[in-house]
């Protein structure tokens, strides 16, 4: 195993046993990233409850802009290949969706499957031209959906088509469009559904949050971000914003689990610190971290179930030959703190 | 280690056990009473001793029930963990959903609706609910790969191998449809859907998808039959969807989900949709009495929050505006997705108290408490947390008649509730909670106490408070391991998930590989469920086919 402490390299053990002290000596710990498989994310939860740490994860920004929405007002969506399979309308929202391999396909194919199967895809875009008019656009566009403004401008064309749809669907990303958009794009799916069916499809980063929110969400009974410093899972996107605790000078040791790529913060440096990262990654080099800790890519290096993008479901990527895995790591630690094992 | 389970009441139907006597336990096993000395007397004087409960339709896993958690963050209460397990005190989280069965003397439970697309997510979250051993149902019936076989008229023998692969695939314990063609038709624009209605684009019936799963699921000799989720949940009327369906599968056999949710007679049959709804338990039983082919469960109704999970897409799409709070999710997925939809059934008021009567008349008019078998269809109907007082309630008439007093008189008006004097027997509770359940999903190594049983036992302070008395078991075994002690956690053992062992067909395998190909743009081998991608060894044990 490759790792080092405070710059100089050392073994699996000598590492582990600096990040149970590590961590063992700081009264409000925070894990961030999360960026890796569900074995390794439920090891770092089950670290974090031990210790009372609390977690966040890497994509945030998007995951609480569709969480928030989801909590507030509910959702409509679809899936990936019934998108592909099925939409005879799709909107692209903002200017985000435009790069994703999906409105690539969506643009090159036609619906096969349902009532819709064999017509002509019409894919329509809305408030890619600006992302400050975009949450404005979206507005206007529910405005003339739901007929309370009536001229004829290209948003009433939108509107017009998603009604005439036999199946539309509505792509965004979170990150762009932020919670209130999200709120506003879900209840033109649900105006629209009054009269046709018409899903959103949230189209993400390709980290795991994805992962992250369910096993959050059947280990906690909440969603990500939370707390344990309480003794009790506490779910609070405000409270256990990682950078937020960091800057606020609330926490005081850090965990970083990236072990498939991802830029390392750069609050990192800022307080004791543990960097559990991908081998053969950029990250990982002695200056990660005070604590650095390199270990099996999951689905390259090393098995793992990972969430798969293209099939919106979490999927086992098998993987062989390197390091150990981010769970075994995470639960020596946790051994090590409870006084398990030496 | 032996174990001697001293002096309580031994209740076992299956056994026409019933009276004071002692249970043996060694290696995980019931034994005969033995000559050595135990390494462990319990005494049970004062108790009932029986079987672990065992759970046939609970909503504890799966897409639909993160989602639930996502949608009401506010509908459980987590509490400070003293110690042991560092969540078992977060309410709904999977710790919590096994700690809470095992205080209830159960050991086994059932999630009823896995979804083959996301069966490891499933299956993955199944293996972290402790103490008790789980299984899930393969969803079907809404899946365009099903549907084009039948539209094309393929054979009994491709839809079997088709089903087969997706047990095996999914490592399900049985299989399950849920208003089978409806998910699909919702998306081609249809809002309301009864047994002989077309199939959009399709070109199939609700009958006709039914029945191909009836076939297949006996060709494949899968222990538990066909797991049905009627049309109509839940709609004046609903009783004609179930008689119907009931008198569809034509002798074969076929279990009914939450029966209580179909129970629901047209008060004004000119007017089905206006004119409310009245008890229609007693034509239910008696069109269970007349097949004994057929089993159900209850779904009984539990006042107060709760929030309804359900892949029946066109159903939750319909009751979307009852929702309360004012939020819902619909998620129109790769074959039935689901409906996540927050309700109230309202303390006291006309329509939840009718609804709480009829699931309490099926059961009171059953003269075969182990086809009718009790669930909440968690949390559809209410928590499973609920089991207690609804087995006070059968259990007791003055209880119940207390209760129906402060309830409204639609209750007197329209279901014969309060006029049914019978009171439930401890064997009659045993045969709905643990033999029926168990023999349900063929699972003939529980649900008894036989020699040879597994030593998943539930022993009981007697208590004439029926609700105190389930609630809090003295002491449960799961596996012979001691895991409740006067009803706390003692010991954080962990159960496996039961997974039926099918051969899939090689040609079938290769046909669907390539199918999945070209609608997702992945393979088979995407929607596996293999060993390696568990945290933890050994989750999963085999069930065998029936012979």
């Amino acid at each position: 195993m490759t790792a080092w402490v405070k710059g100089d390299a050392t073994d699996a053990e000598g590492a582990i046993a600096a990040a149970a002290a590590l961590l063992a000596a700081a009264h409000a710990p925070v894990f961030a990233g999360l960026n890796a498989d569900v074995a390794a994310i439920r090891a770092a939860y089950r670290l974090a409850g031990t210790i009372g740490a609390s977690l966040d994860t890497q994509g945030a920004a998007g995951t609480y802009a569709d969480l928030g929405a989801l909590a507030r007002v509910g959702a409509m969506t679809t899936t990936p290949a019934e998108a592909r399979g099925r939409a005879d309308v799709a909107l692209v929202v903002g200017a985000k969706p435009e790069a994703s391999a999906l409105v690539a396909a969506l643009r090159g194919g036609k619906p096969v499957r349902g009532r819709a199967a064999g017509a002509d895809r019409q894919v329509l875009s809305v408030g890619g031209a600006s992302a400050e008019t975009l949450p404005s656009d979206l507005a206007l566009l529910r405005a003339y959906a739901k007929g309370h403004l009536k001229d004829e401008s290209p948003l009433n064309g939108i509107a017009r088509a998603l009604y005439a749809a036999q199946y539309g669907v509505v792509l965004y990303d979170p990150a762009e469009l932020g919670e209130l958009g999200v709120e506003m794009l879900q209840g033109l799916v649900r105006d629209v559904n009054e009269v046709t069916r018409c899903f959103a499809l949230s189209l993400g980063d390709s980290d795991q949050d994805r992962a992250v929110v369910q096993v959050s969400a059947w280990t906690t009974g909440q969603a990500p971000r939370t707390g344990f410093g309480r003794k009790v899972p506490e779910h609070d996107p405000w409270r256990f914003d990682a950078v937020r605790q960091v800057s606020a000078g609330e926490a005081d040791a850090a965990l970083w689990l990236s072990s498939l790529p991802a830029a390392r913060p750069d609050w990192l440096g800022a307080l004791p610190s543990i960097a559990i990262v991908g081998e053969g990654s950029p990250e990982a080099v002695p200056g990660t971290a005070e604590i650095v800790i390199a270990v099996g890519v999951p689905g390259a290096s090393a098995g793992g179930v990972l969430w798969n993008e293209g099939r919106a479901a979490l999927t086992y990527r098998p993987g062989a030959g390197g390091g150990p895995s981010a769970a075994d790591v995470l639960a020596r630690i946790e051994h090590h703190i409870a006084g398990k094992d030496s | 280690m032996l174990i001697r389970i001293q002096g309580g009441r031994v209740v076992d139907p299956t056994a026409g056990r019933d009276g004071v006597g002692d249970v043996w336990v060694e290696d995980g096993r019931v034994v005969a009473p033995s000559e050595r000395t135990p390494d462990r007397t319990v005494d049970a004087t004062g108790c009932v001793v029986m079987a672990g409960g065992v759970e046939v339709h609970s909503h504890i896993a799966g897409g639909n029930v993160i989602t639930s958690r996502l949608l009401l963050p506010d509908l459980y209460v987590s509490e400070t963990a003293p110690n042991g397990h560092p969540f078992a005190h977060a309410g709904g989280a999977a710790a919590w959903i096994g700690a809470a069965y095992a205080k209830m003397g159960y050991t086994t439970a059932v999630e009823p609706a896995m979804p083959p697309t996301h069966a490891l997510a499933t299956q993955l979250e199944l293996a972290d609910i402790p103490l008790l051993d789980r299984g899930a149902l393969a969803v079907m019936g809404n899946d365009d790969q099903l549907l084009q076989l039948l539209r094309d008229g393929e054979s009994k023998d491709a839809i079997r191998d088709l089903v087969a692969l997706n047990v095996a695939q999914s490592r399900a314990l049985g299989v399950k449809c849920i208003n089978a063609g409806g998910a699909s038709a919702f998306k081609d624009g249809v809002l309301k859907l009864s047994l002989d209605d077309e199939i959009p684009v399709y070109g199939l019936s609700t009958r006709k998808i039914m029945g191909s799963l009836l076939d297949a699921v006996e060709e494949i000799g899968v222990p538990h039959p066909l797991h049905v989720h009627c049309n109509n949940l839940g709609l004046p009327g609903a009783d004609d969807s179930f008689v119907e369906t009931l008198e569809a599968a034509e002798g074969r056999r076929i279990h009914f989900a939450h029966a209580q949710f179909y129970a629901y007679g047209a008060a004004d049959p000119a007017n089905p949709g206006t004119g409310g709804f009245r008890s229609a338990a007693r034509r239910i039983v008696d069109a269970m009495h007349a097949n004994p082919h057929a089993t159900l469960d209850i779904g009984q109704v539990v006042f107060g929050q709760t929030v309804t999970v359900s892949m029946d897409i066109l159903r939750q799409f319909g009751g979307r505006k009852g929702a309360n709070p004012k939020k819902w999710v619909l998620n129109a997925g790769d074959a039935e997705g689901g409906g996540v939809v927050p309700f109230l059934y309202k303390p006291r008021g006309p329509t939840s108290s009718l609804q709480w009567a009829i699931g309490l008349e099926i059961m009171l008019l059953s003269n075969e408490p182990e086809r009718t078998i009790l669930t909440t269809d968690h949390p559809n109907g209410g928590p499973f947390t609920a089991y207690p007082r609804i087995i006070h309630l059968l259990m007791d008439k003055e209880e119940r008649d207390r209760e129906i007093a402060t309830l409204p008189k639609v209750v007197h008006e329209r279901s014969s509730l309060p006029e049914i004097e019978r009171e439930y027997s401890f064997s009659e509770i045993a045969e709905l909670t643990r033999s029926g359940p168990a023999k349900l999903l063929g699972l003939a190594d529980r649900g008894h106490l036989r020699d040879g049983a597994r030593a998943d036992i539930a022993v009981y302070r007697e208590d004439k408070n029926r609700t105190a008395m389930f609630a809090s078991a003295k002491l449960v075994l799961k596996d012979g391991v001691a895991i409740v002690e006067d009803g706390e956690i003692v010991n954080w053992h962990v159960g496996r998930s039961l997974s039926l062992v099918v051969e899939s067909d090689k040609a079938m395998e290769r046909r669907t590989d390539a199918y999945l190909q070209d609608r997702f743009g992945q393979g088979l081998d995407s929607f596996t469920v293999p060993d390696a991608a568990f945290p933890e060894a050994e989750v999963f044990e085999d069930v065998a086919c029936r012979a």
